[in-house]
């Protein structure tokens, strides 16, 4: 029993990974209607930057977060400007391939900076030195227990933003309609800024999470970017519960079929159910039907 | 008729000029290495040290006054840490005609995919892949400077079953080239011993969660781990994970080579500690090993390790061969490198056998409280 505990809370706190990088998709997708290849990037950006404040410059954990959400923020303004501001009034594809472009470059750009060797950042919380505690048989990693936090957090922050306020209402107006949306007042292309900066904090959020745990590599964020985009498909693209349930769902999957199927295909597995989805109901868990949503 | 007679001119006339080309390497000029490495993507972490490794080799060469007069030079080229990226960039490498010889890669799947180009260029290729096959299929061209996985799972095995006396072995490996070759050769030492393993788990590179797999070894009631893992970042990760979930320190854990690497150390911290690992390099382990830690550390200010031991040997043992071959044409450094006998290198001591395999040795090591201590240099027999 204590096993399967084992193995659900490792398999929440990645699917809380994944769905945090699946709201910044989400988002993203809202805003713009384009698919952000470069959402797995920002989370390694933000667990590098993190990690120089932190390790390099021996800052208080605290302080180093917040700047390095600050850059974030400052990168994902650059972001938009750089590579969707230019190819706004383009179909989406040339969009998408400048994403997939800048997703290559981030991580090289990434290799070149900080170099090719895997870097150690510690965890937030360092009680006893063995960074959790084991309840019942199972090893509660304080780590992933701030994941889960964290991610419900902003997944309530989230919802009540674009459900209760006005500023969410004009993002989900933009998403809609955009030549009706500057007919109205709201500022088409300074709201696509923003979302592009929260994106790029979320993105980098998730990162700063999982350092800890995955250890900082170039490459640490395609994997989970991946992930994440199955799980917005699985959750309905552009639903921001489909994205959290989306990511949780597929979280847990991979870890019991790891444990109770193969290992080697658990990857395979969480492909599987984004083919059974866009096969049996494209639309996803949450998604309305397109001709509903206009 | 007379189509396919022309036909088949342009094809003798193609290989002369390609023969008469290779020859042409031999007049002045420096001597050319291609060196294959991972400058992106999944296997970048060993880059920077397999890199200097071969640097300082051909520095040392060349301050000793070159080879016949000429200095070695590196040609490098990336292979983007996958199979295909590999036998692209040898291609490339071979394309330019003064290539004399290649260095890489050290990925046992890379190799394999690459040894059909190498059998048709004809070109000496030295390698650090591990996996058994890779000088058992008859290739001619591929000389091997690390021992081969048959011999570190002959060693695992022997030290884990008949020193530690465990007999409930679990196996765990990547899913590659190098992780499957080295499970079948666990294998098969344990039915040797009339021994099956209690349980058998494969991973992906860059997994980063292993509860499925430390559940399983947990539950198998195992008494000894013998694992086979590819990078060492999973292993890291692997090794953490293992300690949280209570599986470590108790399970008594012998890994392949890339447990005892620096980045594990750094990654992994005290999960390692108490760990058996087997290396087939020590910076301790012999003279020349000494040596080499020496000069390495004056000119990078860091530690060696196998990834740079490996390609400083290669780059030695080539410029040997080619010191004492006649002249620079393949068959000649190939039959100069078959012939070196009892050199020592930063490995261990080099004797190629007729399949291109220079070494035979693997160094026992133990994890006392976060470093590696040699335990013993077992040497076993060919096969």
């Amino acid at each position: 029993m204590a096993s399967i505990g084992q193995i659900l809370l490792a398999g929440l706190s990645l699917g809380s990974v994944y769905a945090l990088t699946a709201l910044g998709f989400v988002l993203i997708y809202r805003a713009t209607n384009v698919v952000n290849f470069a959402q797995g990037e920002f989370l390694m950006l933000g667990a590098y930057f993190l990690f120089t404040f932190v390790e390099g410059a021996k800052l208080n954990y605290g302080v180093a977060a917040v700047i390095a959400i600050g850059m974030l923020g400052v990168f994902g303004l650059l972001f938009a400007l750089g590579i969707y501001y230019p190819l706004r009034n383009r179909s989406f594809l040339p969009v998408i391939i400048a994403t997939i472009g800048a997703s290559i470059m981030f991580q090289n750009g990434a290799l070149a900076i900080w170099g090719s060797s895997p870097e150690r950042l510690r965890p937030v919380l360092e009680i006893g030195g063995s960074g959790g505690v084991t309840l019942g048989g199972v090893f509660f990693n304080y780590q992933y227990v701030i994941i889960l936090a964290v991610t419900l957090v902003l997944m309530a922050v989230q919802y009540a933003f674009f459900e209760f306020t006005l500023l969410g209402k004009k993002t989900q107006a933009i998403s809609q309609d955009k030549d009706m949306a500057r007919l109205l007042g709201i500022p088409v292309t300074g709201m696509i800024a923003l979302t592009f900066m929260y994106s790029t904090v979320l993105g980098g959020l998730a990162g700063m999470l999982v350092a800890p745990i995955f250890f900082l590599q170039h490459n640490m964020g395609s994997i989970p970017g991946l992930k994440a985009f199955s799980a917005s498909i699985i959750g309905g693209f552009g639903d921001v519960r489909g994205a959290i349930v989306g990511g949780l769902a597929l979280g847990v999957l991979e870890s019991f079929g790891g444990a109770f199927i193969s290992t080697v295909y658990k990857d395979a597995f969480a492909f599987l159910l984004v083919i059974i989805f866009l096969l049996v109901r494209p639309q996803g868990f949450f998604g309305e039907k397109v001709g509903e949503k206009a | 008729m007379r189509r396919r007679a022309r036909f088949l001119i342009a094809i003798v006339a193609g290989l002369a000029v390609f023969t008469a080309s290779r020859g042409a390497a031999q007049m002045g000029g420096p001597i050319k290495i291609g060196q294959l490495l991972p400058m992106t993507g999944n296997f970048a972490s060993s880059l920077k040290m397999q890199r200097q490794g071969a640097e300082l080799a051909v520095e040392e060469v060349n301050k000793a006054g070159g080879i016949k007069g000429r200095m070695l030079q590196l040609v490098r080229e990336d292979d983007k840490s996958t199979d295909p990226g590999a036998v692209q960039a040898f291609q490339k490498l071979i394309e330019d005609k003064e290539m004399v010889a290649v260095i890489g890669s050290i990925r046992s799947t890379q190799i394999l995919a690459m040894l059909p180009t190498i059998n048709e260029a004809q070109i000496p290729v030295m390698i650090g892949g591990t996996n058994f096959s890779l000088t058992h299929q008859g290739s001619r061209w591929v000389f091997r400077h690390r021992p081969h996985d048959g011999f570190s799972a002959q060693v695992m095995v022997k030290f884990v079953v008949e020193e530690l006396k465990k007999n409930k072995i679990a196996i765990v490996h990547t899913s590659d080239g190098f992780g499957n070759g080295g499970r079948d050769e666990v294998i098969k030492g344990l039915k040797a011993r009339q021994m099956e393993p209690v349980v058998v788990k494969a991973i992906n590179t860059g997994d980063k969660d292993y509860t499925a797999v430390v559940t399983a070894v947990k539950n198998s009631g195992a008494d000894a781990l013998v694992t086979y893992f590819t990078s060492t970042s999973d292993l890291a990760i692997f090794a953490t994970q293992a300690k949280q979930q209570g599986l470590l320190p108790q399970m008594t854990w012998i890994g392949s080579p890339s447990i005892t690497t620096t980045d594990a150390a750094k990654l992994a911290g005290d999960a390692l500690v108490g760990t058996y690992g087997i290396g087939d390099y020590d910076p301790t382990g012999n003279p020349a090993a000494q040596a080499f830690q020496v000069a390495y550390k004056t000119k990078f200010n860091e530690d060696t390790d196998l990834f740079s031991a490996w390609t400083y040997d290669a780059v030695h043992n080539l410029a040997t061969a080619m010191t004492r071959a006649p002249d620079l044409k393949p068959d000649s450094i190939r039959a100069a490198i078959l012939a070196i006998k009892k050199r020592m290198g930063a490995e261990n001591e080099y004797n190629f056998d007729e399949r291109g395999d220079g070494l035979d040795h693997y160094y026992i090591l133990r994890n006392e409280g976060g470093t590696w201590k040699v335990l013993k240099a077992v040497h076993v027999e060919r096969y």
